[in-house]
């Protein structure tokens, strides 16, 4: 992806292990500090420290061949990166904005209230067990989140001060959480995974047949919860989620020959395997909120750049995270023969990482080989640094909606989903 | 053959079945009554044309509804999707995945094919007619049918046939080693699971074209019916069915009434009564889907609800006598090397001989294991084939008495055909 090659862009990320969040997120408080833009590290949530230096033009207009929109983004970002003053963040104010915790009350009982919406809809007990698995309260939470954040930042933007979260949006929020869950447990089949959240994953608990069809339950039971909302686009839009995800899944089948197509072909796949869900949720909630067309679509390219950004630092997280971390093992992807972000970057500077990309690093030690290439190429900081693109491209795209906590918690968000560890 | 001339075969009233108040519950009852209609209608058919077989009753009814009403239709081959499927699908040719005979089945054009699961829709649809208030172009003038109908038919279809590909996969999580490649298998059921979800994302996305809520839901229940069909009762380590161990008539539990069809399937009282549970697993598996289908054809036409219930209530029955019908199969040629462990004749024979059970006990592992020639043996001389032709003999008289609320017209008089011809062969 000439657009952001690496002779063209010079982004220094001082410390490629960003520490964080512990496995808490929910119950820390996050203290963000006021400070003034400047080039000197920036503490954020009190530990992590983190610099970020960007340098010269950051995107030519060149690599037009990679012109998918993802890329166009981050070339209308590139420039509004240079105009902020180098490394500088937000500045949120001196109150406590940890969007979790704003949220408590609405998230609170939010896997209580899917599991029992799972368990009304089967007289089958083993059904019950399988489908409930993964709602086990251990998940971040974070599409549903997202959802209840957006929803309350686009009541409050429409509605002023006084809004409440609509039932039908904490719907939404319920409804995101389980497509994510039922697409989870396919994977497990088709991946056979060994670990989960901490735990065995379902393959290995349970008869694969059983297990596909559990994944078939939730999304039934999800398709029935869309359709008690009663709202035609509302639905539209969420069935849009499920055939984005199979589309995505398929794309991963294959690879593409050439470099740029290849890119091309990982951020259209990323969109629709992991971002289509959280952009097209939020974009629900804000149509229930009864938005006008322009926030509706702010609403979903926020959840479309903050879900990019999510993926690629899952995709770097892979390559540096531990096991433990994570709660599944790592380098996992380059086990299942994928090539991410990270590897894509490397093999500017490593082309014989190309043919094990073609082969999908199936022959001996080709996973170890591409694993400490990408480790010795620059391929994970210009990974960092297009999640922190797409994520400060949602964070201007929530500046654009009125000033409120859930506003500022939209903001907050990016910088979790950039920052966090697991 | 000609319509007219089909109507003239069929001008004696095939439909006069002895009415029923059929209530959903009914579905669950004993088969008390005798029907007599159906005997007459196949002496009417059969002095006009000796043989209406299945295939040509399928055929002339496809001609009533336009085209065949297959999703496999051009559009569906030529999709990226499709495409890549079937290029891995080469790649397994030669290993023993189950996903290459499910999709063999998909292609021939037998009798247990799903394909005429959506001529069903579609004839139903035309024979209940439409309201007057539905716009032209929302019609198919010529096949009589609404575009709507027709895109849900297409949804039947494709549920009905990502559910057999998911079922298709293989367990490889069981204890027994699985005839295969493990490679192979696992290919293949990465395979299956995606072209079944690419199916079921289609359709779900069919649905919410037709920006009806009410119907998505009925649907979407539909298709939550069929996965919990996968859980009904024992299973082998392949999740092969197994029928539960008979209980004696009066240690049978209350029997319970599916009032609302878009909550599930009430489970009380149906283990150890093998009827009753015939009867739950084939509505979870198929009833349901044919039905709520049904119902919600009649819906987009602009029906009363009394008569969408209608509609649930012949696709449901007509589904179970479909069962019962392909269950008899079994014993009516020669003896087969193994048959269905969950068929109507094998539940009736076991439920007046329960010491047969420990045949079935043999098939915990694998229903493979299973000694299929005694129990053959038992079904032939005990009463479950006689018991079974009066069961589907209830259904379809069930199904008959719906259709004969539709006004008289060529789709009422090709179903009508239809159901004959599943009658006729036995």
């Amino acid at each position: 992806m000439a657009c952001l090659s690496s002779s063209r862009l010079c982004a220094r990320v001082q410390d490629k292990l960003l520490c964080q969040f512990g496995h808490k997120v929910r119950r820390q408080t996050v203290f963000v500090k006021l400070k003034p833009p400047g080039p000197s590290p920036l503490r954020i949530f009190g530990k992590t420290c983190q610099r970020v230096t960007t340098c010269g033009p950051a995107c030519g207009s060149g690599g037009a061949s990679a012109a998918t929109s993802a890329a166009g983004v981050a070339r209308r970002l590139a420039s509004s990166l240079q105009s902020t003053s180098t490394g500088s963040l937000p500045d949120y104010g001196t109150q406590i904005v940890d969007p979790y915790r704003l949220l408590e009350d609405d998230l609170n009982g939010i896997y209580e209230d899917i599991r029992a919406e799972l368990e009304k809809n089967t007289n089958q007990a083993e059904l019950n067990t399988i489908a409930t698995y993964y709602f086990d309260g251990q998940g971040k939470a974070l599409r549903p989140m997202v959802a209840i954040l957006m929803a309350r930042a686009v009541n409050y933007h429409v509605y002023g001060e006084n809004s409440a979260l609509l039932p039908s949006q904490r719907q939404v929020a319920m409804i995101s959480e389980m497509i994510h869950s039922a697409s989870l447990i396919h994977d497990d089949v088709i991946d056979q995974s060994d670990f989960r959240r901490g735990k065995p994953s379902v393959n290995v608990l349970w008869n694969h047949k059983k297990v596909a069809m559990a994944g078939d339950f939730i999304l039934a039971v999800a398709s029935m919860m869309i359709a008690r909302l009663r709202s035609d686009d509302v639905t539209l839009v969420l069935s849009q989620v499920v055939t984005d995800l199979v589309q995505g899944e398929f794309m991963q089948l294959g690879s593409k020959e050439t470099e740029n197509e290849r890119f091309a072909h990982y951020l259209t796949k990323t969109y629709r395997k992991t971002a289509s869900l959280i952009a097209n949720s939020v974009k629900a909630v804000a149509l229930l909120s009864g938005a006008d067309e322009s926030t509706c679509e702010l609403a979903f390219q926020y959840g479309r750049n903050l879900g990019l950004s999510f993926q690629l630092v899952d995709d770097l997280l892979d390559f540096v995270s531990s096991a433990q971390a994570m709660g599944k093992p790592t380098a996992a992807d380059l086990k299942l023969g994928l090539a991410t972000a990270p590897v894509l970057f490397a093999c500017e500077k490593y082309p014989e990482l190309n043919p094990m990309i073609m082969r999908r690093f199936q022959e001996a030690g080709d996973v170890e080989k591409a694993f400490e290439l990408v480790h010795k190429s620059r391929g994970l900081e210009q990974t960092r640094f297009l999640a922190r693109k797409h994520g400060a491209e949602a964070a201007r795209l929530a500046h654009d909606l009125a000033d409120s906590p859930y506003q500022k918690g939209l903001v907050v968000t990016t910088d979790l989903v950039l920052n966090r560890i697991k | 053959m000609s319509l007219s001339r089909l109507r003239n075969v069929l001008k004696c009233d095939l439909v006069k079945a002895s009415a029923s108040s059929a209530s959903i519950s009914k579905l669950w009852g004993p088969c008390t009554k005798e029907v007599s209609t159906c005997s007459t209608q196949r002496g009417s058919v059969a002095q006009h044309s000796s043989k209406p077989d299945w295939n040509r009753a399928v055929s002339e009814a496809e001609k009533i509804v336009g085209y065949p009403t297959s999703f496999l239709s051009l559009r569906w081959v030529l999709s990226d999707e499709i495409a890549n499927v079937a290029l891995h699908l080469r790649k397994l040719v030669g290993s023993n995945h189950p996903l290459l005979k499910t999709a063999k089945n998909l292609i021939y054009n037998g009798k247990n094919n799903m394909q005429a699961w959506g001529l069903i829709v579609l004839l139903v649809s035309k024979a209940a007619g439409h309201s007057p208030e539905i716009p032209d172009m929302e019609q198919d003038k010529a096949a009589g049918v609404l575009h709507s109908q027709r895109a849900l038919a297409e949804v039947t279809e494709m549920i009905r046939t990502s559910h057999l590909v998911h079922k298709g996969l293989v367990n490889m999580n069981a204890r027994q080693q699985v005839a295969g490649e493990p490679d192979d298998m696992m290919f293949g059921n990465k395979i299956a699971l995606l072209s079944g979800d690419y199916l079921l994302a289609n359709s779900c996305s069919e649905l919410a074209n037709l920006r009806n809520q009410e119907l998505v839901e009925l649907m979407s229940s539909a298709v939550r019916d069929l996965a919990e069909a996968e859980f009904l009762g024992d299973r082998d380590e392949q999740n092969n069915p197994l029928p539960s161990r008979p209980v004696p008539e009066g240690e049978w539990g209350p029997d319970s009434e599916w009032d609302c069809i878009v909550d599930p399937l009430p489970m009380t009282g149906v283990t150890g009564c093998l009827q009753r549970e015939w009867v739950a697993r084939h509505v979870l598996a198929a009833g349901a889907l044919l039905g709520k289908s049904c119902s919600a054809a009649l819906k987009l036409a602009g029906h009363k609800p009394a008569l969408q219930t209608q509609g649930y209530l012949f696709g449901c029955h007509l589904a179970l006598a479909w069962q019962a019908f392909l269950d008899l199969e079994a014993f009516t040629g020669p003896e087969p090397a193994s048959f269905s462990l969950v068929g109507a004749p094998l539940a009736f024979t076991l439920q007046a001989r329960p010491e047969l059970y420990e045949y079935i006990e043999a098939g915990r592992r694998s229903v493979h294991d299973v000694d299929y020639h005694a129990l053959y043996k038992a079904v032939l001389e005990g009463p479950g084939i006689e018991q079974t032709k009066r069961l589907q003999r209830e259904h379809v008289s069930r199904a008959c008495a719906v259709l004969d609320s539709f006004p008289p017209g060529d789709a009422r008089t090709a179903l009508a055909n239809i159901i004959v011809a599943m009658h006729h062969e036995i």
